[in-house]
């Protein structure tokens, strides 16, 4: 084996310490911009805060390792205790590995962060659906004879009737009978892919119904020019498992709203062909453009939700 | 093979972000349209959003694995594991209860616990079941398949049948010691073996024996951990290098294939399997997340393929055979490998064609 000099040692360390002090910096620094919460959902936020402190821990190890080589003058209180984490003596590695190491560094602190927007949904595919639930569910009763509107008259029989669930759905309709007796459902960020789930369950009943949800502006392949969609990223643990749940709407003014644009939509609910499935489509009755801040531009899922009485 | 990917395909990629980097750059300044901001900013996000989701996971990992150096000893361990071999594989294959640590921290864990006398085969057992057989992924996938809660059995249920199965041919046929001892490591491991693995932190390039007993007598248990933890950030220096290529990866697949363009292969099961296996390999999530992932494929992929998706992923991806081969030797990463795959394979058709 190659002998490494001390020197070299201390530069490995001092470069180790700078990397891990750099992590535990960028946490801290995108926490001070607001801006981790576009990389993380806030429930695992504490637990990133945390492993900061970790890495200045270990940042400060290095750096001491540093110093008491360069004290000692010594090859022999370096750690090099039968792990392979003893530095490579090939500068080309070294150069390499320590770049990886940099790469999300330099990303992280020089590039501008932005949520994820309409590029991403394109290749991750919006759903329209909601979460998916179970074939076996009971599907949605086509009994029309009850009408819209005169739902909070009715009785919880005729209700069950235009609501029907299984083991699996049951929540979902209990969630959508509140939403039935709404004037107007507003989709909250807190219960959103829950508000569209239980929206696409039950197709029928809700036809007719007035629903307003914020979103980003995005286009697929096969929307007519008259058509486009109003999404959300549902974050569950970072950015990467982020998948965009939306609906799909209608409007003749849909040439004036341009991707990614952050609009307040209102519209009134019908249902649509789309890749041979039925989903609901709003047809626009009021659109306003929408100041979200990027903090909260994803939803995230609602843990509560079947707890929710 | 191995060395070959070890050495070169991290640097290939670093290189290769780093110029694309470098494009960009030059694009804004001269305005050509050719790779987005969008694109970026999307790899960005995923990049960074992996890494600091997998860090607490991983140093709580890296720290278990420390205290566990200190306070556990050799003894114990093999005290606690069973001597059966069925007793072992089950153990290993619950002990995710225990220790529910995700895939980065647990290899650093086992390597250790195997050098402290646990039989290799329940380690292994551990590191296949321990992502699946956990609280945190139980209630993970529950969220994210509520709708399907058979799905959410079904995946603990073959996560640990798997795992279980493998444990006992690996303890069947597996005679020598699978871990890997590089060359500079030699010498360190001869007076590991030599009974001192305690100490062997303090270790010495030189005069091993003078300092050796130095410490011996003088270090106290308090002073012992903390030197443990600061050897820690060695360690989690080592395994980040893993994570951060795994991630590296990860980000560039999602940003970069078309889900869209992958309903074709839905259509016909075997490849269905297959290929929702070889995707939950190259995109080595986090067991705890993938759950969501798996859940926004439920439309176009049958029970089978997402169940093959939800087992495999956590036991084998890019990201933790990078781990395991810096762990332990080619020929038992391999054979870990094919076994799981052909095991998760198998069961999950079966499954699969039991719902119909």
């Amino acid at each position: 084996m190659n002998r490494i000099s001390a020197r070299t040692l201390i530069a490995h360390h001092l470069l180790r310490a700078a990397l891990l002090a750099g992590f535990a910096l960028l946490i801290v620094y995108l926490k001070q911009r607001g801006e981790l919460s576009l990389f993380i959902a806030p429930r695992t936020e504490q637990a990133v805060k945390l492993s900061a402190l970790g890495m200045y821990g270990a940042a400060a190890y290095q750096a001491y390792s540093a110093f008491r080589l360069w004290r000692d003058k010594r090859l022999d209180d370096a750690c090099d205790c039968g792990h392979d984490h003893a530095p490579s003596p090939s500068l080309v590695r070294n150069i390499l590995l320590y770049g990886l190491f940099a790469l999300p560094l330099l990303l992280g602190f020089l590039l501008p962060h932005a949520p994820l927007n309409s590029v991403l949904a394109g290749q991750k595919g919006v759903s329209f659906t909601g979460l998916p639930t179970p074939a076996s569910a009971a599907p949605p009763s086509s009994d029309t004879s009850v009408l819209r509107g005169s739902g909070s008259n009715n009785g919880t029989s005729s209700l069950d009737v235009l609501f029907p669930a299984d083991e699996y759905t049951q929540a979902y309709a209990e969630f959508a009978k509140r939403l039935y007796k709404q004037d107007r459902i507003v989709v909250d960020d807190s219960l959103y892919i829950e508000t569209l789930t239980a929206l696409d369950l039950y197709q029928q009943p809700f036809a007719g119904a007035s629903v307003t949800l914020t979103g980003f502006v995005y286009r697929d392949d096969g929307m007519r020019d008259d058509q486009f969609a109003v999404s959300r990223f549902a974050m569950n643990c970072c950015s990467a498992d982020a998948l965009p749940y939306g609906l799909l709407v209608q409007s003749a003014d849909a040439n004036h709203y341009a991707n990614d644009s952050w609009v307040t939509l209102t519209g009134t609910v019908t249902t649509t062909e789309w890749r041979g499935e039925s989903v609901i489509m709003l047809t626009a009755d009021v659109i306003t453009p929408a100041a979200v801040k990027d903090r909260d531009a994803y939803v995230y899922p609602n843990y509560e939700f079947d707890l929710s009485p | 093979m191995r060395l070959w990917l070890l050495r070169w395909s991290p640097p290939v990629l670093t290189a290769g972000c780093a110029a694309m980097l470098a494009l960009i750059y030059i694009n804004r300044q001269t305005a050509l349209p050719s790779i987005g901001q969008a694109e970026l900013n999307a790899f960005t996000m995923l990049f960074l959003g992996v890494i600091f989701e997998a860090l607490p996971f991983m140093l709580l990992g890296v720290i278990v694995s420390a205290v566990l150096q200190v306070f556990v000893s050799e003894n114990l361990i093999r005290k606690l594991a069973p001597r059966n071999p069925i007793l072992g594989a089950a153990f290993g294959g619950l002990l995710g209860l225990l220790f529910p640590l995700c895939e980065c921290g647990m290899i650093p864990v086992v390597r250790r616990l195997i050098r402290k006398g646990m039989p290799a085969y329940i380690g292994i057992t551990y590191i296949l079941a321990g992502p699946i057989v956990n609280p945190v992924v139980f209630a993970s996938t529950y969220t994210a398949f509520r709708g399907q809660l058979h799905l959410v059995y079904e995946r603990m249920i073959l996560g640990f049948a798997v795992a279980f199965a493998v444990g006992l041919i690996l303890h069947r046929y597996m005679r020598a010691n699978p871990l890997k001892e590089t060359v500079h490591t030699a010498e360190a491991h001869t007076h590991h073996h030599a009974g001192h693995e305690h100490h062997h932190h303090d270790h010495h390039h030189g005069g091993h024996a003078h300092h050796h007993d130095h410490h011996h007598g003088k270090q106290t248990f308090g002073s012992r951990l903390v030197s443990t933890l600061g050897h820690a950030s060695d360690e989690f220096f080592d395994m980040g290098k893993y994570l951060i290529f795994g991630s590296l990866l990860t980000a560039m697949i999602q940003t970069g294939v078309d889900r869209s363009s992958l309903s074709a292969i839905a259509d016909s099961s075997w490849l269905a399997h297959l290929f929702m296996m070889g995707f939950a390999y190259l995109l080595s999530l986090c067991s705890t997340s993938d759950a969501f992932i798996a859940a926004s494929f439920s439309n176009m992929f049958s029970v089978g393929p997402l169940l093959a998706f939800l087992v495999f992923g956590p036991m084998i991806d890019l990201k933790n055979t990078l781990m395991l081969l810096s762990v332990f030797k080619l020929r038992i990463v391999l054979a870990i490998i094919a076994l799981t795959a052909v095991l998760v394979y198998v069961s999950t058709w079966v499954a699969g064609a039991l719902h119909g």
